[in-house]
């Protein structure tokens, strides 16, 4: 009794700390969601508006199109930073040349700050200014204007997010694999299992709450994108990449529509949590069918 | 370098002017150690705020000035949120014209005449408001007080490449090709073929025919249209009627009127012969294309007119800029004279003091030390801006002026035919819902017709939303 008493007392402070600086703002945005509040109307005091905000979403095409961008965006760099961050973990297991070299150039990105590393792909990539531009129409004879077509500027925000992110997973990945046990591997192979066998039946399972662990680190990131896209395209061309976290920056600042903008960001959070938990559940429920 | 010249800027102002420091010394003895805390857009003017005006003053007052320079949307995300909140983060605010009577609408802003005439002791003998330009008409509130000392004011100005226009082989090659004589655009089919012209000369000269300021995901695009090009084709105050809360022909308003779609369509059309960064092209980088010399024509912010035209550290076509009023439909330039129009941007803004300041008296100070005329020449010739009457017949300014091509004497005598933003409480409001269709119709995924009519019916449902005009 006494020892549970004094570990309450020990992580009250804890506790205290994230209730201010988690509840409270949660708290605060919940309440606002349901007001109609925009401090540049005819009446700028807040008002009681029901769910009138949450109906309004529903039939908000902008909200709409924001939404399905950023669940592509992170479908696009999720499956691409897993896929390349495992074979990157896979080779740099092994014992090739200039191994340390390259994981510490491979890790760099991840030091740098996500407003910056949007500011240097936007230098890149400034006609007139940028090499990327100048490259792509020398040698493949194809005008690359991030400000003008669609499809080049998602293509772009894509890989400058796995330019940024892989190495993460790679680190994870590479924590994950080199905790294998290495005995299911050799009996493994005593019985003949391929490369193949082994990595399905054997490597996935073990490396499977790394891989959770590391695949919700990196959705909630994605569906959260804001800074790189930001400073790279600002959102365009049109609202071509115009994330979730960004349209709700536009409606909440610019706009100032508090209300309608706390109503999206609490939408927002619930798709977050239900994604999750969907993967969650399919994953786990993988596990228990592989058993 | 720098410590040198604001140390000889100080002795020589003590020197030549010991009435004035004495007022500058003797108000600042109470605030000894005060530091008061200012934001701003970065651009010449205000950067020459912070190198110059700021360290003078405080050598001058002892009073400290933090001033910080960021980015426009940055800008007014800080100053809005600390103003709402009156958390007095900031003593003194960048006040854009086009946002002022948004603030006043929210009461944000000190009144500075009433706060002057309650303290006489803070009012700086040199700092007189009818020495201003009319531009400071705009920072007045009902009863014509002022809320905001102006410190940057300028024209948005037609610039074109005088060796390029005045070139006889290109003059020859123009006329055989169009039929009529090479010169600065008066029409919009003159424009384009000015831009055609000088875009199709030679694919690898990196020259194209005009600026465009189409930024896809900024509201920079949206300025240009509906403060520049919309009024020249006789569309005004963005086609809203804010009486009515009308956007749409059909209710009132002039957003999607045949003339609204036939300038965006000329605008979007000029895409193909700019270059390729302008879909990314804000105010800065439409300077920056021109100074690089990439275009040999366009619309240009005038205070970037000045570096523009002089600076050769910055700009490849020093001494080679023109300047004149961009073209106009019939009938455009007679209602700007009458007053019942105008034919483009006239912008600028002032500083202003929050209710929220803490260091009211000490930013008071700071605005009439802004505002007084012995530190206008020169900042006029850093940042092309005038908000005195008398900057314009300044020696310094006058040999500027003579280098930019008259851009100085344009703003003088040619000024009034220019306006600024639409007194409109909902700006950011109204903007936010139709820039995103403006962008549309540069990217090319809506006809001009297309996105004037869908943002027309946008705007009318957030002026609803918000509560103005009737609805």
């Amino acid at each position: 009794m006494r020892n549970t008493t004094t570990g309450w007392l020990l992580i009250a402070p804890t506790l205290f700390i994230l209730f201010i600086t988690g509840m409270v703002p949660f708290l605060y945005v919940l309440a606002v969601g349901f007001l109609d509040w925009n401090t540049f109307a005819a009446n700028p005091e807040p008002r009681f508006a029901g769910v009138e905000n949450f109906r309004a979403l529903v039939f908000d095409a902008a909200f709409l199109k924001s939404l399905w961008l950023t669940f592509k965006f992170t479908v696009f760099v999720l499956a691409s930073q897993l896929l390349v961050g495992f074979f990157l973990a896979k080779m740099l297991m092994r014992n090739v040349p200039l191994k340390g070299l390259f994981r510490t150039i491979h890790t760099l990105p991840l030091m740098i700050a996500p407003i910056a590393v949007g500011a240097t792909w936007r230098l890149m990539t400034v006609p007139g200014l940028g090499p990327i531009p100048h490259w792509m129409q020398q040698w493949f004879d194809i005008s690359y204007v991030l400000s003008r077509f669609p499809d080049q500027a998602f293509a772009t925000v894509v890989i400058m997010d796995i330019w940024h992110w892989t190495p993460l997973v790679t680190l994870t990945l590479m924590a994950g694999l080199s905790n294998l046990p290495e005995e299911p591997l050799e009996q493994a192979r005593i019985d003949g299992a391929g490369e193949w066998r082994i990595f399905w039946d054997i490597t996935l399972p073990f490396l499977k709450p790394v891989l959770l662990t590391t695949i919700f680190i990196r959705l909630m990131d994605a569906l959260r994108t804001v800074d790189e896209v930001w400073m790279l395209t600002g959102g365009g061309p049109g609202a071509e990449t115009r994330f979730i976290g960004l349209h709700i920056w536009r409606v909440v600042f610019p706009k100032t529509d508090y209300g309608y903008g706390a109503a999206m960001s609490l939408i927002t959070l619930y798709l977050t949590i239900v994604m999750c938990w969907l993967l969650y559940v399919a994953m786990t429920g993988m596990k228990e069918k592989s058993r | 370098m720098l410590k040198l010249l604001l140390a000889s800027s100080a002795i020589a102002l003590a020197l030549t002017a010991p009435a004035r420091a004495d007022f500058w010394s003797d108000a600042g003895a109470k605030l000894q150690g005060v530091t008061i805390r200012g934001v701003s857009e970065s651009t010449p003017p205000s950067n020459y705020v912070r190198d110059v005006l700021a360290p003078q003053f405080t050598a001058a007052t002892g009073i400290k000035v933090e001033f910080e320079t960021t980015s426009w949307d940055q800008m007014f995300d800080k100053a809005i949120k600390d103003m709402e909140a009156g958390s007095g983060i900031y003593d003194f605010v960048y006040i854009e014209q086009d946002i002022i009577y948004s603030y006043l609408a929210r009461d944000f802003l000190v009144n500075i005449s009433d706060a002057l005439e309650a303290d006489p002791s803070l009012q700086a003998p040199e700092f007189k408001i009818e020495e201003f330009t009319t531009f400071i008409d705009n920072f007045r509130g009902e009863n014509g007080d002022i809320f905001g000392v102006p410190m940057e004011a300028f024209i948005k100005v037609y610039l074109y490449r005088k060796d390029l226009f005045e070139d006889p082989a290109h003059k020859e090659a123009f006329k055989a090709k169009y039929g009529y004589n090479l010169a600065p655009a008066t029409t919009f089919a003159q424009w384009r073929d000015n831009a055609e012209y000088f875009a199709n000369l030679d694919p690898n000269d990196e020259l194209w025919g005009t600026t465009v300021q189409a930024s896809s995901g900024h509201p920079a695009s949206f300025y240009e249209f509906f403060e520049s090009i919309a009024p020249t084709y006789g569309v005004y105050d963005w086609g809203i009627d804010m009486a009515k809360g009308a956007a749409t022909v059909e209710k009132g308003g002039r957003m999607n009127s045949p003339e609204a779609k036939e300038a965006l369509a000329f605008w979007v059309g000029l895409l193909d012969l700019a270059p390729p960064e302008a879909t990314a092209s804000t105010w800065d980088e439409v300077a920056s294309t021109f100074a690089a010399g990439r275009a040999a024509q366009g619309w240009v912010y005038g205070e970037n007119a000045a570096w523009v035209a002089t600076n050769p550290e910055k700009s490849t076509v020093v001494g080679k800029v023109g300047v004149a009023l961009p073209p106009m439909n019939e009938g455009v330039m007679a209602a700007a004279e009458a007053g019942e129009g105008y034919i483009g941007y006239y912008d600028g803004g002032a500083f202003g003091i929050p209710h929220s300041s803490k260091n009211k008296e000490a930013a008071l100070l700071w605005l009439q030390y802004i505002g007084q005329p012995s530190v206008q020449a020169d900042w006029a010739v850093a940042g092309s801006r005038v908000v005195h009457q008398a900057t314009f017949d300044a020696p310094k300014v006058m040999e500027v002026d003579a280098k930019a091509d008259g851009y100085f004497t344009m703003m003088k005598e040619q000024g009034h035919l220019f306006k600024g933003a639409p007194e409109f409480p909902f700006h950011a409001q109204v903007r936010e819902v139709v820039a995103p269709f403006i962008y549309e119709a540069i990217v090319g995924t809506m006809t001009p017709e297309e996105a004037l009519d869908k943002a027309a019916v946008a705007a009318e449902a957030e002026m609803a939303k918000l509560g103005y005009g009737g609805n």
